[in-house]
């Protein structure tokens, strides 16, 4: 089928290095035409081409499919290299130590302008933090009032306070709020075991997003522990 | 338009007498001649600006051009860049694309000149923009290193010059279409719209970090597939059957090539990102585009290489100055869809990334592929369209294979260098240091090839040049040499 | 492939898709990162760029410093980036996030300079421009013609890349 296309044109006078000429473009255009309309006519021989093809495009789609199911990272915006471990979108370490001083400074900045620097509270508005009982024992107990607050009558070592936290938690991460509550157990006295963001994390999908706890309802929930 | 539309227009050697230069391509004379004469000139200059580029490399611590602000290596290689692809390459297609066109759509050229104002103007922005150049006013980005305000220029200037094609396949007469049409018209119709894009991108309104890469890549895969490659594979499609006189093998297919061509080419660009600070996703659908791109490699070495291959096709390209330069190009094609594929892929390209071999890669395409597709195509066209002889059949052997082998040796330098470099970079024994020294030993021969390159263009250029004088000296008339 | 319009809108497709899956998702994706801290409580990075190091990357830029240096640190199974100290971590996109223009390079005919503030060098940039011989890196092109003002913002801008800090896609290893 190669041939029939050769017509009077080829033995024209040729002339410069490139004198060669071949059919009128309005010929080649309709020869070729008509060879993409036979296609479908059977023709001995040339059947396997198009099955090829066929195979090499199923194949090619198979197999980038598998590629880029193994080899995209989830699509994740963070995800930069094959071998990395995966990352976590939006910070926060790998593996989580709770850290006392980065505790303090985020007490400082969050909850020192009442319950002070040095954990004592002011007499008669803010209750203590050093010695409470209210922050050792149950992580619980501590967690939900830095996530959701307190709001109502509240005794603290034996002195009764008018409560009204506001739900400072609600706007810190995990694990900032993990710090801070392993600074609050571990400073001033305290002896509490740390916090770890996970904690946090589970008791704050638990509660969800509610309002301020009254003290006596958190205390039924987790009573304080008595040495 | 001709009568004679199935044989008979004389194409060859024209007969005596009047109308020896077809109508179609007596209104095309203008046009063409003026694209085709900036971009020889340009290509003199890129070649010129190539050697001191090498010569730079190959010396970065002495040389002639020590100490000139002008001729830093960066600025020497973003101006020789910026006039091989935007000075010879559009140039170069907008002539041939338009010619091609026009054959095929038997379009008779009636605003020549909106087309002359759309080259004067891209000349102009494009002098600039080399001007600002070599000034330190380059933006960073490759092949987009010409100040912002140059692009604007360039696309206004390419819809006036180079979207001809486009009208002239809409007003063709006839129902029928032929492969290389679909990719001229693709070409000229992709360009503006992912220059545009990219410009405003990556100059006007940057995005935002990495985003830039990004694009940049994006547009760098769309300018080297989408303009050169699919400029270049029309002017295969049309030459190898038109010369060899005979259909194209399996040409049934060659749709199929063309839409999975184009469709799979825009999302090669981040292959080129593969280890860099972009996710990986993007990454790795870089990679499986490039891998995809074997598909249409693969229909269109066998529409390609299978007629070439048949009844002595290679022997009878061989003897014909067009089909040498066009065949050689659609082997470049075809190894440089080849390796695409294969070095896109994770391992091998962290093994040559930031050395040569990706320059090598381009080049094999804009250079092995579309270049010298261009000069087979000069060889075939210039002959009709002025009416005259190419005067020394000796320049044109100079020109091949002064060409042929410069770039040969500089692709061996490329890739071989290339492949080297990165085997020693990926030894952090091997002290940087040496890893510079073993690469520079590379520099003399690609130093040897740029000076070939530049005479075999030199020698294309008095040939094309002493033509289109002789043909235009005695004007209209007496054109029987 | 008859119609033009078929043609056409083929094109634009061939053109706009990739355009919409690559760029602009890979802006909605990344577009919006800043500054963060790598480890909870710790310092925000990356650092804002200081005044000369803008006029520096402006120097940089210029002297078309790109085409032979890359910024960007390649992850361990890739390349020895890291093993020959250009880095002490990969390179991410949140690295780049406050430069106007990022200039990660393609090519390495000189080292990475990613993390050039960060890492120690024997080579003497100050020198490097003017008399390269003597810097201690003799290959590398000399630029007398820049003058001081300059080169104290490219070398401002130099210090100023830097990626030794943790970032919360990419820990450094303790």
């Amino acid at each position: 089928m190669n041939d029939r296309n050769r017509h009077s044109d080829s033995n024209r006078p040729r002339r410069g290095p490139s004198g060669s000429e071949g059919p009128s473009d309005g010929r080649l255009v309709e020869v070729h035409a008509q060879l993409s309309r036979d296609k479908d006519e059977p023709a001995e021989g040339f059947s396997l081409t198009p099955i090829f093809i066929v195979f090499l495009f199923c194949g090619f789609g198979f197999w980038a499919g598998v590629y880029l199911t193994k080899n995209a990272g989830g699509f994740s915006a963070s995800a930069f290299d094959l071998d990395a471990p995966k990352a976590v979108v939006g910070g926060g370490p790998v593996v989580f130590e709770p850290d006392v001083a980065k505790g303090e400074q985020l007490f400082l900045a969050n909850c020192a302008a009442c319950h002070q620097a040095t954990g004592l509270g002011v007499p008669g508005a803010f209750p203590p933090l050093a010695k409470s009982a209210w922050v050792a024992g149950a992580e619980d107990r501590l967690i939900k009032a830095i996530l959701a607050g307190l709001a109502g009558e509240i005794e603290v070592n034996g002195v009764k306070y008018n409560g009204n936290m506001p739900n400072i938690g609600a706007g810190l991460k995990d694990a900032q709020i993990a710090h801070i509550a392993t600074y609050v157990r571990q400073a001033w006295g305290n002896t509490g075991e740390p916090v770890m963001d996970t904690k946090v994390a589970e008791v704050r999908k638990a509660i969800g997003n509610r309002a301020q706890y009254v003290p006596a309802d958190l205390l039924k929930e987790h009573p304080l522990e008595t040495k | 338009m001709t009568q004679d539309n199935h044989s008979g227009r004389p194409q060859g050697r024209p007969p005596e007498g009047d109308g020896r230069v077809s109508r179609v391509e007596a209104s095309l004379r203008g046009p063409f001649l003026l694209f085709f004469v900036s971009a020889v000139v340009w290509l003199l200059a890129a070649s010129v600006l190539g050697v001191i580029a090498a010569l730079d490399l190959g010396s970065l611590q002495g040389g002639v051009f020590r100490d000139c602000p002008w001729f830093t290596p960066g600025r020497v290689a973003a101006a020789q860049q910026g006039l091989f692809v935007y000075g010879w390459g559009f140039n170069a297609f907008f002539a041939l694309n338009l010619w091609l066109l026009s054959q095929l759509g038997r379009f008779e050229f009636r605003n020549g000149w909106l087309a002359q104002l759309g080259g004067v103007a891209w000349n102009l922005a494009l002098t600039y923009g080399v001007v600002r150049v070599f000034a330190g006013e380059l933006s960073g980005f490759r092949l987009l290193d010409f100040p912002r305000e140059v692009g604007p220029v360039l696309a206004v200037a390419f819809l006036l010059a180079g979207f001809w094609p486009i009208v002239a396949f809409a007003r063709r007469p006839t129902g029928h279409t032929f492969a290389s049409q679909w990719f001229v018209v693709g070409a000229s119709f992709a360009f503006p719209l992912f220059y545009l894009l990219a410009q405003l991108l990556v100059l006007w309104q940057p995005a935002s970090g990495v985003v830039q890469a990004i694009a940049h890549s994006w547009f760098v895969a769309n300018l080297l597939q989408l303009w050169f490659g699919a400029s270049a594979l029309a002017a295969i499609y049309y030459f190898l059957p038109k010369v060899l006189e005979r259909t194209l093998t399996g040409y049934y297919l060659a749709p199929v090539a063309f839409w999975t061509f184009f469709l799979f080419a825009g999302w090669t660009g981040p292959a080129a990102l593969v280890g860099s600070p972009v996710p990986l996703w993007l990454q790795s659908t870089g990679v499986v585009a490039a891998a995809m791109m074997l598909i249409p490699v693969i229909i269109i070495a066998i529409n390609v290489h299978g007629t070439l291959f048949t009844q002595g096709g290679w022997t009878r390209a061989w003897n014909d100055t067009t089909l040498r330069f066009v065949s050689f190009g659609a082997a470049a094609f075809t190894l440089a869809g080849l390796l695409g594929g294969v070095f896109a892929f994770r391992a091998p390209s962290a093994l040559v990334r930031f050395t040569s071999f990706g320059a090598g890669l381009e080049q094999l395409l804009v250079y092995g592929c579309a270049t010298m597709v261009l000069f087979g195509a000069s060889y075939f066209v210039l002959p009709r369209l002025t009416g005259a002889l190419w005067p020394s059949a000796k320049l044109v052997h100079v020109h091949f294979w002064a060409t042929a082998l410069g770039f040969v040796g500089a692709l061996v330098a490329w890739l071989v260098g290339g492949w080297q470099t990165g085997q020693l970079l990926a030894d952090p024994a091997v002290a940087y240091a040496d890893v510079l020294r073993a690469e520079s030993s590379w520099f003399f021969m690609l130093t040897i090839s740029a000076v070939l390159l530049l005479v075999g263009h030199v020698a294309f250029a008095l040939n094309a040049f002493g033509m289109i004088l002789k043909s235009s000296a005695p004007a209209a008339s007496g054109r029987h040499d | 492939m008859k119609n033009l319009n078929t043609l056409l809108a083929g094109v634009f497709l061939a053109v706009a898709l990739p355009f919409g899956a690559l760029v602009l998702s890979g802006q909605s994706q990344l577009g919006g990162l800043g500054r963060a801290a790598g480890e909870e409580g710790g310092a925000l990075f990356p650092s804002r760029e200081p005044g000369q190091a803008v006029q520096g990357r402006a120097v940089y830029v210029s002297l078309g410093c790109v085409s032979c240096h890359t910024q960007q640190v390649r992850p361990a199974g890739q390349g020895s980036d890291i093993a020959r100290g250009f880095g002490v971590r990969p390179s991410v996109a949140r690295d780049y996030a406050l430069q106007p223009q990022v200039l990660l390079g393609e090519r390495r005919l000189g080292p990475d300079l990613a993390n050039y503030g960060a890492r120690s060098s024997k080579i003497n940039v100050e020198t490097l421009l003017t008399d390269p011989a003597s810097s201690g890196a003799a290959w590398h092109p000399s630029y007398r013609f820049v003058d001081a003002a300059q080169r104290a913002a490219l070398v401002a801008y130099l210090k100023s890349l830097r990626q030794d800090y943790p970032s919360p896609e990419a820990k450094l290893k303790k």
